[in-house]
């Protein structure tokens, strides 16, 4: 379970200070295919750095699995994002240097003692119907290829918790139904996923659903204009 | 199908290397320069010191006295053999023989000689008594135990002949009956022969020769004086300079000095020139380094946020340095040995200093040392991205970075 307490995210610039995510509850369990809608700028992707532990709040907690991941020293807190989370990020986040295989076994570094494996890593690649291109560098990949290559990654350590910083936004519609697909598959066999999105097509994939507006969590999408977006695709937000 | 190879941090950082090229060409150069010039200043400071050491070991005698007036060129015999000609009273040799505290005395002449059939250049030709020298037959390479007979020569090890030629001077012929030990020094370049063998081929070089050697009789060029046990060489020394006006002396510990002071300036320039290298690299590096970690920032960032933690990433960052810096400075080193293979004596021959290949160990200190040196630089040029990639928040340079 993943669990975030008036997490709070401000940063200071020159003249002011801005507050990317106020006083953010949220409550994640085990299972859950839980997907935040917001536009550019609505603090999302900063919720989602502070419930992986790579930002640091400025206020509030978050626990994994119990574990306060505020009050974890920085080793620790890599060594649970190694073991309890996949990561999946807007842009593909492959390294260019190695190929799909090992970009997939990447994550198997940090934490060794993990299910991740080169045969695991294989299968993930086959999973993701990739099996062809293991030994293919990225630069040589489509945007959907890494992107399944970026899904099987997130996978290899077998985490419970898959957090998704707009997955699809790159890609084309078709490419977009195949990765939710694959997340929708992963999900059904038992792992948790917190995605975000300012796509509103890809409501009907999840469990739940909130909205992030102006670095509030918003738990009725309907405040938000869900159906505006659902009537409109690829309108941005006129009303909040 | 699968063809890549095992997959771990050495792959990682193998990759990671592979892939940047230019740059890391363009660090490896600085650090194979950093390390052929800190090579090189200690390759020949200790060419230098151990041609030294084994020169004036060689010397074998505590002494050596000359005319005063030859100090300088007594000197530029031992050190680099090149051809003189000086004499003074044979008197002298008797007078210093009976000076309390000398255990043996050996008179030398020294001759310049003619370009020989030998040699590509003139060389020192020096007679000696047989019967009272002490300083030649215990550093036979070759044919060791040997005596000078009638016509016979003992040669350097810089003279590229075998035992058994026969050699030419002055028209006159000497077999080669020994070869000395390499010492970096004069000696290499020099001959040796009997006195009675010098005083024919002179008398003979009026006909035989282009030009007539002359040797004054009742002259000698130099003594070699060897002190009794427990006598300081100082003490004996200040002997001959009362007793034997006109002389000068000559000692290794004086000579040391001497070529030392040559040395100190080579060792200056040398040293000045690894500082004012290793100054300017330091900041290029830094500034190579600074950009490599900019623009694998994003990278660096993505390996933390699968589960990385700093220190990994650190010890990524610093393996990368330190690969290239390694790689450069054994580029560097090698380079610089084989450039001395071919130029060692030329080098040493223009700086005026005396050089023998130093010993395996301190040729393997040197090139530790500067190994060591292009890591330290390395590192240090690293602590900079280091330092600014431990500071970055990773999910920020993700996203600012993303593509």
């Amino acid at each position: 379970m993943i669990e975030a307490i008036g997490i709070t995210k401000s940063f200071r610039t020159n003249s002011s200070e801005v507050v990317a995510v106020n006083d953010v509850n949220l409550e994640v369990k085990p299972g859950e295919f839980v997907l935040i809608l917001g536009r550019s700028g609505s603090g999302k992707s900063t919720l989602l750095g502070m419930l992986a532990g790579l930002i640091r709040p400025t206020a509030g907690v978050v626990r994994i699995h119990g574990n306060e991941i505020g009050n974890l020293s920085e080793d620790k807190t890599a060594e649970v994002r190694a073991k309890e989370i996949g990561f999946v990020f807007q842009f593909s986040g492959l390294i260019p240097t190695i190929t799909a295989l090992e970009n997939v076994m990447l994550p198997t570094l940090f934490y060794p003692d993990g299910p991740g494996s080169r045969s695991r890593a294989v299968e993930l690649l086959r999973k993701v119907g990739l099996s062809e291109r293991e030994d293919a560098y990225p630069s040589t990949l489509s945007s959907g290829e890494m992107k399944r290559v970026a899904i099987a990654r997130a996978l290899i350590n077998g985490p419970p918790i898959l957090i998704a910083d707009e997955p699809t936004g790159d890609l084309d519609v078709d490419t977009e139904i195949e990765i939710m697909e694959l997340f929708k598959s992963v999900n059904r066999e038992g792992t948790t996923i917190i995605m975000v999105t300012h796509n509103p097509d890809l409501v009907p994939y999840a469990n739940r659903i909130y909205g992030m507006v102006r670095g509030k969590l918003v738990k009725d999408p309907e405040s938000f204009c869900i159906r505006t977006w659902k009537a409109e695709p690829g309108r941005p937000v006129e009303k909040e | 199908m699968r063809t890549s190879p095992e997959f771990g941090f050495f792959r990682l950082l193998v990759q990671n290397l592979a892939n940047h090229p230019y740059r890391n060409i363009a660090t490896i150069f600085a650090f194979a320069f950093i390390a052929a010039t800190l090579f090189s200043s200690q390759y020949l400071m200790n060419g230098a010191q151990a041609s030294l050491d084994k020169g004036m070991s060689r010397m074998g005698a505590d002494i050596l006295v000359v005319p005063e007036e030859y100090i300088a060129a007594g000197q530029t015999v031992i050190l680099s053999g090149q051809p003189s000609s000086f004499f003074f009273e044979n008197s002298n040799y008797e007078k210093i023989s009976r000076i309390p505290g000398v255990a043996k005395a050996s008179p030398q002449i020294y001759i310049a000689t003619l370009f020989a059939s030998c040699c590509a250049a003139p060389v020192q030709m020096i007679a000696i008594d047989p019967e009272n020298d002490f300083t030649i037959a215990t550093w036979l390479k070759q044919n060791p135990g040997v005596k000078l007979g009638k016509d016979d020569m003992i040669i350097g090890s810089a003279i590229v002949q075998n035992v058994g030629n026969n050699l030419f001077f002055y028209g006159h012929t000497f077999h080669v009956v020994g070869i000395l030990e390499q010492t970096g020094m004069g000696v290499d370049n020099s001959v040796f022969i009997r006195f009675e063998d010098a005083y024919v081929m002179a008398d003979e070089s009026e006909l035989k020769a282009v030009k007539k050697l002359t040797i004054p009789q009742g002259m000698v060029s130099s003594v070699l004086v060897k002190v009794d046990p427990g006598t300081s060489p100082a003490v004996v020394e200040r002997e001959i300079q009362d007793q034997v006006p006109g002389t000068k002396t000559i000692t290794p510990n004086g000579l040391l000095n001497t070529v030392s002071g040559q040395l100190g300036a080579v060792r200056r320039l040398l040293n000045g020139a690894t500082l004012a290298v290793t100054i300017v690299s330091i900041p290029l590096l830094g500034f190579i380094s600074a950009m490599v970690a900019h623009e694998q920032r994003k990278d660096f960032a993505i390996l933390q946020a699968l589960g990385a933690t700093k220190a990994f990433v650190l010890r990524l960052m610093l393996a990368e340095s330190f690969s290239i810096a390694l790689i450069g400075g054994l580029i560097g080193i090698g380079s610089a040995a084989i450039f001395f293979v071919f130029f060692q004596d030329f080098i040493a021959t223009s700086l005026k200093i005396p050089f023998i290949i130093p010993s395996p160990i301190a040729v393997l200190v040197d090139g530790s040392s500067a190994l060591f040196l292009c890591a330290g630089i390395g590192g240090i040029a690293s602590l900079y991205p280091a330092i600014l990639i431990n500071r970055s928040e990773p999910y920020e340079t993700i996203r600012k970075g993303k593509s």
